[in-house]
């Protein structure tokens, strides 16, 4: 098998299914480095390498669509390769995966013990979230140009059940480009940067006071929330911890991934 | 060419810096936050207050606004300065391949940066000593044997620009998914990371820029008879052509660091107040400054108007409204000359 997506590789890893693998993607070799020993190393995301794909005669290819991948699945399929396309915009869409991936790589249980825990712990904060204060925020992906959570995403789903309203759905787009007017104009109560830069956030943010004076800034490792991979329910409590510092299971403690 | 009087040169500038004002009054009171025209004024009268309509008005808005006028003078000057010295009506910033370089700088740091450990802040350093590298280049390869050659600066240009353009999609298939976003960005022209200290750059060169500009502006008149012709009366044309060509570049290359490669500004206005106020660069050099920073900041402010918290590339604004205008001039006025 051969995985073309970081959050497919990561499922099938996670899955115990890691050895069914024969090639993948850059992005997949840089988060799963052990495995990058092992297999090939078929090409970036956007311009996999139909050759070196080929070259390894596998029975089967999984990714995720893209317009930059334009038509590499009619290419494989056009010689003989059979393709799964996988989605994972929404958060049901993610659990689904797992299911449909644990079905391809004969590993059923172990997918249905990971979307069991998933929804354990998503019905969990969903119950204990609804007795505390909805903050409204705004997740930053990445600062300049300022990229943002929109609505439609499955991090937009997380931030509903961690019990927080995301400001940037009114924009319309899942990750929308937005403008530093637009931020400082929504006031959101707690910021969340997942930028990726070396200058640290109140550094950068301190450059707009008013955000910082009317909420909090917290930032948070993007590798924690951002892959829609086989660990959403630590996904949701992270989110959660970052939301919400003073909710009652995690008083005292600082908030996972704030600095 | 009409004859220049002191009256007609007062009355121009006075309409130019008088467009340039109210483009700087739209944009003020213009934004995606909806703030009312007069809580914009308020805060802008206010510059000490703190809360969120003082950093909507003075850290987002006003820096953002002296950016765009101080880009788009530099770009409309140097469009000016560039198609009189080449004597050429398609020169506009560009062409000499100053962008090229600086892009290629900027873009080299977005994507290699972090391996050498500079994050993508270093990027406008890293453009504007690729904008210098290329003046240098441009300057050494056209300066043959003591004449800077028209012919030779263009080639040059546009080969070094396809050089540092193939160098940009090499270093885009590379980049990542943030960077080629960063990249998309650059190459189409951007404002919206501005801070006042690039505006305080941009500024500078301008003023350089702009000063050799008027005082040789009567040389560049001369230029468009050709160099002997220019020589024979009397204008000391290869020393005047190294100093325009050396300030005009780093004018670009302060520019195009900043912002990155926004388009038609250059070409777009010189050539309407051609079509307008006749070929006396006396006239059009600080007309187009004034103008091209009225054009640049309406354009940036529909770039952040226009979708809403949304934002959006203001390169892509200055080639949409300034394509047609373009053409619409154009076609009023095809009996007039185009050339300088």
């Amino acid at each position: 098998m051969v995985s073309l997506a970081p959050s497919l590789t990561a499922i099938l890893v996670t899955l115990g299914a890691g050895d069914l693998l024969v090639g993948i993607d850059e992005v997949s070799a840089r988060q799963q480095p052990a495995l990058a020993q092992r297999v090939r190393v078929v090409g970036g995301l956007f311009n996999p390498s139909l050759e070196g794909v080929v070259a390894l005669e596998p029975d089967l290819v999984v990714f995720v669509p893209s317009a930059e991948q334009r038509n590499f699945q009619q290419r494989l399929s056009a010689v003989g390769i059979a393709t799964e396309a996988f989605s994972n915009l929404r958060f049901e869409d993610v659990l689904e995966n797992i299911e449909r991936l644990g079905r391809l790589a004969g590993r059923e249980p172990a997918a249905r013990e990971r979307i069991d825990a998933i929804r354990a712990v998503r019905a969990q904060l969903e119950a204990s979230n609804r007795a505390v204060e909805t903050p409204r925020v705004v997740m930053v992906l990445q600062r300049d140009p300022l990229f943002v959570v929109g609505g439609g995403s499955f991090i937009d789903d997380m931030i509903a059940i961690a019990g927080a309203r995301n400001l940037a759905a009114e924009l319309g787009d899942a990750y929308p480009r937005a403008s530093i007017e637009w931020l400082v104009a929504a006031a959101p109560e707690v910021l969340i940067d997942m930028d990726a830069s070396h200058e640290p956030a109140p550094a950068y943010w301190g450059r707009w006071p008013a955000l910082g004076a009317r909420g909090r800034i917290v930032h948070l490792d993007p590798s924690l929330v951002t892959l829609p991979g086989p660990h959403l329910d630590r996904a949701m409590q992270r989110l959660t911890a970052a939301l919400h510092p003073m909710a009652p299971f995690e008083r005292g403690a600082p908030p996972a991934g704030a600095r | 060419m009409k004859h220049l009087t002191a009256g007609r040169l007062g009355a121009v500038l006075l309409a130019s810096l008088g467009v340039l004002v109210v483009c700087l009054a739209i944009g003020l009171v213009t934004g995606p936050s909806g703030i009312s025209p007069g809580a914009a004024l308020d805060a802008l009268l206010h510059p000490a207050e703190s809360g969120a309509l003082a950093d909507i008005v003075w850290r987002i808005r006003v820096p953002r606004l002296l950016l765009a006028a101080g880009v788009g003078a530099s770009l409309a000057v140097a469009g000016v300065i560039f198609q009189a010295l080449l004597r050429n009506p398609l020169a506009d910033p560009f062409i000499l391949g100053v962008s090229g370089g600086a892009a290629l700088g900027g873009i080299s740091v977005l994507v290699l940066g972090t391996w050498i450990g500079v994050g993508a802040g270093a990027a406008p350093l890293a453009a504007f000593a690729g904008a210098i590298g290329t003046t240098l280049l441009l300057y050494g390869m056209a300066a043959v044997r003591g004449r800077v050659s028209a012919t030779q600066l263009l080639l040059t240009g546009v080969v070094f620009n396809a050089f540092a353009s193939a160098g940009i999609v090499f270093l885009a298939s590379i980049a990542g998914l943030a960077d080629g976003s960063r990249i998309f960005l650059w190459l189409i022209g951007n404002l919206s990371a501005a801070r006042t200290d690039m505006g305080i750059v941009v500024g500078v060169f301008l003023v350089v820029g702009l000063g050799v500009a008027l005082s040789l502006a009567r040389g560049l008149n001369l230029l468009a008879l050709g160099d002997e012709a220019a020589a024979q009366l009397g204008m000391a044309v290869e020393r005047q052509k190294k100093i325009l060509l050396l300030a005009t570049s780093l004018m670009v290359g302060a520019a195009v660091s900043v912002s990155g490669l926004v388009g038609f500004v250059g070409l777009i206005v010189p050539h309407l107040l051609r079509l307008v106020l006749g070929p006396d660069h006396r006239l059009l050099v600080p007309a187009s400054a004034l103008l091209g920073a009225a054009f640049l900041v309406l354009c940036d402010t529909v770039a952040r108007s226009l979708l809403g918290g949304r934002e959006l590339p203001v390169g892509a604004i200055t080639a949409l409204v300034g394509g047609p205008l373009f053409l619409v001039l154009l076609r009023r006025n095809s009996d007039r000359s185009f050339t300088a």
